[in-house]
């Protein structure tokens, strides 16, 4: 990689798409949306027959109507990545299928419905969403372009398949990247609390209000209280063979994804970030449990997020709606680094390059995806939702 | 760069962690910005391990990423290695003396 790290020489054009609610996107596709366990396999039928252009994703349950997937699949739906929205029903459920479409018309973007029981069935159904996707997907192809800065970007970031590399330099420099997003003028969060594990303090140090601080004060001791009560932590023999010697010493090694700059708030609703800066996401919004790694992802694209930064060590295959750019440093995967991650970091850990020098090199990766290079991820079409 | 053997993570650490698998009398070099230290080890340090960068005495606190992972259970001369045997943490000191679980 032979970038030449300037902040001050930026000179990435980033051509996004401006929606109608003056959101700007980095990607331009039609959501496929199932209202129901029951019309997903006609959803992803119809996402097959248009594979180019269109994403699927949908309610994880069946007909009850629940707050936090419904608000969930909405924000989806109203993401900036999405030039317009297909949503597909069964008929019956609570989460009725033009209800979930008028929610996320409020964007201005054009949604369409269908219920597959008024359809007449399965091939109906596939008949008539394959007409309104065509019409939404030339829709799409019209979208305005808009330029745009690193100001406009949100970006999440994940960890997966964490090994001692992780805490040594995929993790730091994150935090790098982070910082010069958030000088930039952009956004940045994260989440995964329990790996936070005493970080209470130091977290609320950086908090730009008192009330902030408490909060996060809050949340990280009782995910302490709760992990002490369960006698179990995310911590294990491996960890101390691999040379990590407490809690807190792993817990930092993961902190330092979060770079340096103030923390803004912390996220408990999904819907865009009240303001720029760095922002902690508390996981999926009132389940309380632990979610796997692209369910992440998608919690970050359900906050507006952009794009996703993801941090592994034994390697990861993870994507989601929105481009992930996998990040590595385990030298003893090279294979894997070849065709799953998006940044070789080995460097730092062959002893080659400084952490800071890494940072900047992943923010101009950041800015290139933004811009429109296409990640493993995307090019792999793993869009798991 | 000249290929470092290990990295030092924060400019205030009293450790610095192994890059690869390194050997007692192995005489070692990090730097961050403008702090550079030369140790030789006193013992042999795998990958991912950490070692003293200075003499730390009893009770201290241990600093990586310029915060404490521990404070130390006996003195430690710089050069050697530091882990679970000389270092505890809070954490760990109390998730010991509740579940028995030696470390």
């Amino acid at each position: 990689m032979a970038s030449k790290p300037n902040k001050r020489e930026e000179n990435v054009d980033i051509l996004g798409y401006l929606r109608p609610d003056g959101r700007l996107g980095i990607r331009n596709h039609v959501a496929i949306i199932y209202s129901t366990h029951c019309s997903m396999i006609v959803a992803q039928k119809l996402h097959s027959l248009f594979p180019e252009g269109t994403q699927v994703f949908g309610y994880p349950g069946g007909c009850a109507l629940r707050e936090g997937p419904f608000h969930k699949i909405t924000e989806l739906g109203k993401h900036s990545s999405y030039a317009a929205a297909l949503v597909v029903g069964l008929g019956c459920e609570g989460t009725d299928a033009f209800m979930v479409a008028e929610e996320i018309a409020k964007s201005g973007k054009p949604v369409e419905a269908i219920k597959i029981n008024a359809e007449g069935g399965d091939l109906k159904t596939i008949e008539k969403g394959s007409r309104i996707l065509v019409k939404l997907l030339q829709h799409a192809s019209l979208a305005e372009r808009a330029k745009m800065t690193p100001a406009d970007l949100i970006v999440g970031q994940e960890c997966g398949g964490s090994d001692a590399t992780s805490g040594l330099a995929s993790n730091p420099i994150t935090g790098v990247a982070a910082d010069l997003l958030i000088e930039a003028g952009g956004t940045y969060m994260h989440s995964e609390i329990v790996e936070l594990l005493g970080c209470g303090e130091i977290l609320a140090a950086r908090a730009v209000n008192p009330e902030v601080g408490r909060q996060i004060k809050e949340m990280i001791a009782e995910a302490e209280r709760s992990c002490f009560e369960a006698g179990r932590f995310s911590w294990g023999y491996g960890n101390i063979l691999g040379g990590l010697t407490s809690i807190e010493e792993k817990s930092y090694g993961c902190l330092t994804k979060s770079g340096s700059k103030p923390l803004q708030g912390i996220l408990t609703k999904y819907g865009l970030p009240p303001g720029k800066g760095y922002y902690i996401q508390e996981g999926e919004p009132g389940s309380g449990t632990f979610h796997g790694d692209p369910e992440g992802v998608n919690q970050f694209a359900a906050c507006g997020a952009h794009l996703c930064l993801f941090t592994t060590g034994c390697g990861s295959t993870t994507g989601g709606l929105i481009p992930v750019i996998k990040i590595i440093a385990n030298p003893k995967r090279r294979q894997l680094i070849e065709d799953n991650a998006d940044f070789d970091a080995t460097p730092v850990i062959l002893g080659e390059k400084t952490i800071q020098q890494m940072g900047e090199e992943l923010y101009h990766e950041i800015l290139a995806v933004a811009a429109g290079k296409r990640t493993k991820s995307e090019i792999y079409r793993h869009y798991e939702a | 760069m000249v290929r470092q053997k290990a990295i030092l993570l924060h400019l205030q650490d009293d450790v610095a962690t192994a890059l690869t698998d390194l050997k007692a009398g192995d005489q070692v070099r990090v730097s961050l910005g403008d702090r550079v230290v030369e140790v030789t080890l006193r013992q042999d340090i795998d990958f991912g391990h950490k070692f003293a960068l200075r003499d730390i005495a009893k009770g201290e606190n241990v600093l990586k990423y310029g915060m404490p992972i521990g404070q130390a259970l006996e003195d430690i001369r710089a050069g050697e290695w530091v882990h679970v045997h000389n270092c505890r943490s809070r954490c760990w000191g109390y998730y010991n003396e509740k579940y028995g679980i030696q470390a």
